[in-house]
């Protein structure tokens, strides 16, 4: 453990706004008084490469992009020569998919949106100190793998890096996720986005392939439907933006399957867009269940342009979606037989759903014992929507 | 997983027997780019004897109608399975690649 005096992470805030450094020693108080994080701050880019020249043991820079002398799309660039073995987070207005687009381009890991929620900003700087920590494992281990396995190990790495592992407590519904990876492959990932109005966006999605490519065309797909989730709203429209962004390079044709939803606590009403991605099932309080229709979509990254069509279903109280991918349905056991829907399907149909979080695990158990001895092969990947009961 | 190829007339019938997942998907990609280098007028890959396809193996036929359109060469499937045509439907691809219920009308409708 660190002293304040020598914190576990070093962070450096770039910002124009003086009150900013203020608020941060403030809201942060706790964490650099267990020495945790220590904070270092700058005014602007030029600033801020003195401050990492001089600081060889920054672990992450969280930079404004608007600012004097020198900006933080600028900075992104110049960070590379001075420190090699930090990660950026943008902070960027809200909805600004271009600087976002541009920032991640330049090698930013992460943004998070004006104004800063700090709580969220946590949740950011644990995930990206999570993924550093691992990335700098993998790096430490290589010499000592075999290129290929630590490859595919470095996949695994990123992969798991990017998932999230605390999720929002949203009034009227719980939410939760999990995914086990195979050993050999990095495909699979979700995500669960806070929106405005008390709405989250919720994202299940399988990349075509395994390895560090597919593993940074993960990390791509998932950042910019991020960036569009919070900035281009109607699900139809988020696939559009993120498929015309993925099919603009795109050499090794590459696509991920991606179901986008935003559900609404409010109206209790989950709005959709399938981009070719298994349909997820909804399962109510009698244990009777059907899939969610699809949307007429194709896999993102496939056909640029592609105009995207959704859907919206109304959710009843004690109602359970659940998103997964194939890897679930299509898990084989010794006789060469998949799991399948049905056995989804009928581990709700006599009880109805349990909590989200037990849901999730009931199923990945259950494939589990299914799968017995042979090897899985492709990821788990399960997250759930439970409404609340009446 | 195995990969066959015939000739009828200018066109290249590949015919996959097995599963295509992520153990076997570089395989498949490299049998089928070695079949289609050749010159040929049109291809279709005979899907009938295919038990399965993971998106590993989507990803090699997109790629491969990806390089034959830059070509202008085209391409089609047919007599997918039902597990293999869902597949195809719910990932969209189906938009993408024409798909014929059976080898003979793929090749009436590539002639």
């Amino acid at each position: 453990m660190g002293d304040r005096d020598n914190p576990d992470y070093r962070i450096l805030v770039v910002d124009d706004e003086p009150d900013l450094e203020r608020l941060v020693r403030q809201r942060m108080r706790r964490h650099i008084r267990r020495g945790k994080y220590g904070f270092e701050f700058a005014g602007n880019g030029v600033e801020a490469l003195e401050v990492l020249a001089e600081n060889q043991d920054i672990d992450i820079v969280l930079s404004d992009i608007n600012m004097p002398k020198m900006d933080g799309l600028t900075l992104l660039q110049q960070i590379p020569e001075v420190n090699s073995d930090l990660r950026s987070v943008i902070v960027s207005a809200y909805g600004d998919m271009e600087n976002i687009r541009t920032a991640m381009n330049r090698g930013a890991f992460d943004f998070v949106t004006k104004p800063i929620d700090f709580t969220d900003l946590e949740v950011t700087i644990e995930r990206t100190l999570k993924h550093l920590d691992e990335w700098r494992a993998a790096l430490a281990s290589r010499d000592k793998l075999v290129a290929i396995q630590n490859e595919l190990d470095v996949a695994t790495k990123i992969q798991q890096s990017i998932l999230p592992d605390t999720f929002p407590h949203v009034d009227g519904c719980e939410v939760y996720g999990c995914m086990q990876a195979a050993r050999n492959v990095g495909g699979d990932f979700f995500d669960v986005i806070r929106l405005e109005g008390g709405r989250i966006g919720l994202t299940v999605a399988d990349v075509s392939d395994k390895g560090v490519p597919a593993a940074l065309f993960m990390m791509s797909s998932r950042t910019l439907l991020k960036g569009a989730a919070v900035g281009v709203g109607e699900p139809s429209a988020v696939l559009g933006e993120v498929n015309d962004l993925l099919n603009e390079t795109n050499e090794t044709s590459m696509f991920v399957t991606v179901f986008y939803g935003v559900y609404d606590p409010a109206s209790r009403r989950l709005t959709f867009s399938n981009g070719g991605h298994n349909p997820p099932l909804v399962v109510h309080s009698d244990g009777s269940s059907e899939e969610l229709r699809l949307t007429g979509g194709i896999a993102l990254g496939a056909l640029p342009g592609f105009e995207y069509g959704q859907a919206s279903v109304e959710l009843s109280p004690g109602d359970l979606v659940v998103f997964f991918t194939d890897g679930v349905t299509e898990a084989i056991n010794v006789a060469n037989e998949e799991f399948g829907l049905e056995a989804v399907q009928a581990l709700f149909s006599e009880s109805g759903p349990p909590s989200a979080r037990e849901a999730a695990e009931t199923i990945l158990d259950a494939v589990e014992t299914f799968a017995g001895e042979v090897p899985q092969f492709d990821d788990l990947t399960c997250m759930t929507l439970r409404i609340a009961d009446e | 997983m195995n990969v066959q190829v015939e000739h009828h007339d200018g066109v290249l019938v590949a015919k996959v027997e097995g599963r295509v997942d992520s153990s076997n998907s570089q395989d498949f990609e490299r049998q089928l780019q070695g079949a289609i280098g050749e010159e040929v007028k049109a291809v279709i890959m005979d899907l009938g004897q295919l038990a399965y396809i993971s998106s590993a193996g989507l990803r090699v036929v997109l790629l491969v109608a990806k390089t034959l359109g830059q070509r202008n060469v085209s391409i089609s499937l047919c007599a997918l399975s039902d597990p293999v045509q869902s597949v195809f439907e719910i990932s969209g691809f189906n938009r993408i690649i024409q798909i014929y219920d059976t080898q003979a009308d793929a090749l009436a409708a590539a002639g």
